[in-house]
């Protein structure tokens, strides 16, 4: 049963795209290879392909937890056994031994779904995984696409123990999560999903396309400002109820500006300017020196047709 | 929401320039259904563009027998890699750091594209010192295709991707060589090399999808490709071998899923791409680029400067290859420049708006950015 009370285990958790393009993915080709039986003749005869009449796909998450972060990193999938409800453990404990090989420091985190809702099965699946990790996280991804829908349909829900009718029982809570992100995952979910101009074109497509980026995500800061503001003024007209705790809130975040004010930090700022316009004296230097080279050079292969002497002529 | 109509012509202006085919739906399989080109008011998932996650084995099994790039050495022209392949190799490429990695690459083929769907890391490292580093992870890649088989992935492997950290996308000699041992015994086969570390630094996918000529063939001289500065203690190795293989046009694809998950990840996402700073993480590299550019400047002047004393003997073709050489070096400072500029145009956008507040008095030190002002 899942509950929607949030989870207070105090962990927090950072989710990698990679591991959302990654279930995604799964759940298309499973979903693509269901839509067409005739053209595969032993995908069909084995289980996972068509064991769930609600088209779920089953996988691993793989991760690092550091203290009380949780960082989820990668995943891959599983075999679901219809029958028992169960993922197959042989296999799983396979895959884990291969993906250590290759990357030595990811542990098993937990494991992913695809649907709207935790259901009641999934906690069989849930405690037979609190053997490998105590406290295993699962990661549920809804899968139909609804336009309207402005937030990643992403949830992650922890187990915890709750007492219900006198029952200790283990019931799913969710728990919220950041993206995070290292810079190369950033540069290429970034050009796949805006799909960026690949090569390399002029200067002006190439300050176009970064600065079109920038521009996006100063957007989105101004309109999540304007949310703020339009709430405030809400609040200030007596329109909605005083709420003090979000008063608080957004008076530390005003009183965080400016963010860095300090001597140091002008002059590094200044000192990296100067280093890059630098740079581009130097950049210009040799882009002058060039031409003119270039016009050294035809002025004469010009000028020595006419003479003969070897060596220097007009020059 | 309506799309903006300026941002509707964008589009249509850069779907253009880019040769974007929207894929067609196959007459039978799918159920019909009106889709526009990505506007917002779509409501059903395009099923015609999640057409190419099926894997139909008959028509690949008939594919190989059929051979037909045995007789064309330059039979396949195009690689189309899904969004979940760019995403790992990229991410594999970029936690080797400055060691080269290598992985493999699944998927299938389809008249003359190889479609990549996915790929998986190896655990070999230091690919650039002995041609077969792929036989220590046979055992490796047999147990995962078998795993993957199982777990509902059905695709061959079709080649191999490795990364160049911080010298550009073009195969070695050593990679020339295990690519032509790959593609007489495991056709069809393709080479995929990644520079993680311009990635970072450009801002933009570093990647290269290259295919060998075999033994012996001579190449119809093709127009050189987009032009990329290869450092002085590799130059050597790229001139020997550039002529022995040629690259392959790239193009993505995702799932309407994969895009309608990551719009909604840029509702995330937006913070992070406002706090990149790529001047601070990329120093080292830059640095680097700027004494091998030292170098090559270095060396271009001793050239220069023994053809002085004989333009009459000094045949030109000579002379217009120094030339060339500087203008190389003038292309490469170019480009550094504008990564610099760029990122501390970031920087600037930054300390305006978050650091700006108290500043509103007295006139901003900053103004709106340094623009560029080399014009290639």
């Amino acid at each position: 049963m899942a509950s929607s009370s949030t989870s207070s285990s105090g962990l927090t958790f950072k989710l990698h795209p990679l591991v959302i393009v990654n279930i995604s993915d799964h759940y298309t080709r499973v979903k693509s290879q269901m839509q067409q039986p005739s053209s595969n003749s032993n995908s069909n005869s084995s289980s996972n392909s068509n064991s769930n009449s609600n088209d779920s796909v089953y996988g691993c998450v793989i991760g690092v937890q550091r203290g009380r972060t949780v960082e989820i990193f990668n995943s891959f999938e599983l075999l679901y056994d219809e029958s028992t409800h169960s993922l197959d453990r042989t296999f799983l404990e396979k895959k884990q031994e291969l993906y250590k090989k290759v990357f030595p420091h990811f542990y098993i985190l937990g494991w992913y779904s695809t649907g709207t809702d935790a259901h009641e099965s999934d906690m069989l699946i849930h405690k037979a995984l609190m053997d490998i990790n105590e406290s295993p996280v699962y990661v549920l991804l809804n899968p139909s696409i609804n336009h309207a829908q402005k937030d990643l349909p992403v949830t992650i829900y922890e187990s915890e123990m709750h007492v219900i009718d006198g029952n200790p029982q283990l019931i799913f809570v969710r728990s919220s999560y950041t993206i995070e992100t290292v810079e190369a995952e950033r540069i290429s979910v970034d050009h796949v999903a805006h799909l960026k101009p690949s090569d390399g074109g002029s200067a002006a497509t190439q300050l176009a396309a970064h600065l079109t980026g920038i521009h996006s995500a100063i957007k989105m800061l101004n309109s999540r400002i304007r949310v703020l503001h339009h709430y405030l003024l809400a609040m200030q007209k007596g329109d909605i109820p005083c709420e003090n705790a979000l008063l608080r809130q957004v008076s530390s975040l005003l009183r965080r500006l400016p963010a860095i004010e300090s001597e140091k930090f002008q002059d590094d700022f200044l000192m990296e300017y100067n280093d890059t316009l630098l740079i581009t004296y130097l950049a210009m230097f040799t882009n002058c020196s060039s031409t003119m080279n270039e016009l050294v050079d035809k002025f004469n292969t010009a000028y020595d047709r006419h003479s003969r002497r070897g060596g220097r002529t007009a020059f | 929401m309506e799309p903006f109509p300026s941002s509707v012509i964008a589009q249509k202006t850069w779907e253009l320039e880019n040769n974007i085919i929207t894929v067609d739906p196959p007459p039978s399989s799918t159920p019909p259904a009106p889709t526009t080109t990505a506007t917002a008011t779509t409501t059903s998932p395009d099923p015609a563009s999640d057409a190419i996650f099926c894997y139909d084995e008959s028509a690949q099994a008939k594919f190989q027998q059929e051979k037909p790039w045995a007789n064309d050495p330059h039979y396949f022209k195009r690689v189309k890699i899904s969004a979940l392949a760019l995403l790992k190799m990229v991410v594999h490429a970029r936690s080797g750091g400055t060691i080269e990695v290598m992985g493999l690459m699944q998927g299938k083929t389809d008249g003359d594209a190889i479609i990549v769907m996915d790929a998986f890391a190896l655990p070999v490292e230091g690919t650039e010192t002995r041609v077969n580093a792929q036989a220590d992870a046979y055992e490796y890649m047999v147990d995962y295709s078998q795993t993957n088989k199982q777990a509902g992935r059905l695709e061959n492997v079709v080649g191999w991707y490795h990364s160049h950290p911080g010298y550009g996308c073009w195969l070695s000699g050593i990679d020339v060589s295990t690519q032509m041992l790959n593609q007489q015994f495991q056709e069809p086969f393709l080479a995929v090399v990644i520079d993680p570390t311009r990635t970072v630094s450009a801002g933009k996918v570093e990647i290269g999808a290259f295919r060998t000529y075999p033994e012996g063939y001579k190449p119809p001289d093709e127009p050189v490709s987009e032009y990329q500065t290869i450092p002085l203690n590799k130059i050597e190795d790229f001139g020997v071998h550039c002529k022995q293989y040629y690259s392959l046009d790239i193009t993505y694809f995702k799932s309407s899923l994969d895009c309608h998950l990551l719009d909604l990840l840029w509702n995330k996402y937006w913070v992070n791409t406002l706090s990149s700073s790529p001047l601070l993480g990329n120093g080292d590299y830059v640095a680097g680029q700027i004494s091998d550019l030292a170098e090559k400047l270095e060396q271009a002047e001793n050239q220069l400067s023994h053809s002085r004393f004989g333009p009459l003997i000094a045949p030109p073709p000579r002379k217009k290859e120094e030339e060339s050489q500087l203008a190389k070096i003038t292309r490469d400072s170019a480009k550094i420049t504008v990564e610099q500029v760029h990122g501390l145009m970031s920087q600037v956008i930054k300390d305006i708006l978050f650091n700006s507040v108290r500043q509103s008095n007295r006139s901003s030190s900053e103004p709106s950015g340094p623009e560029p002002m080399i014009e290639t």
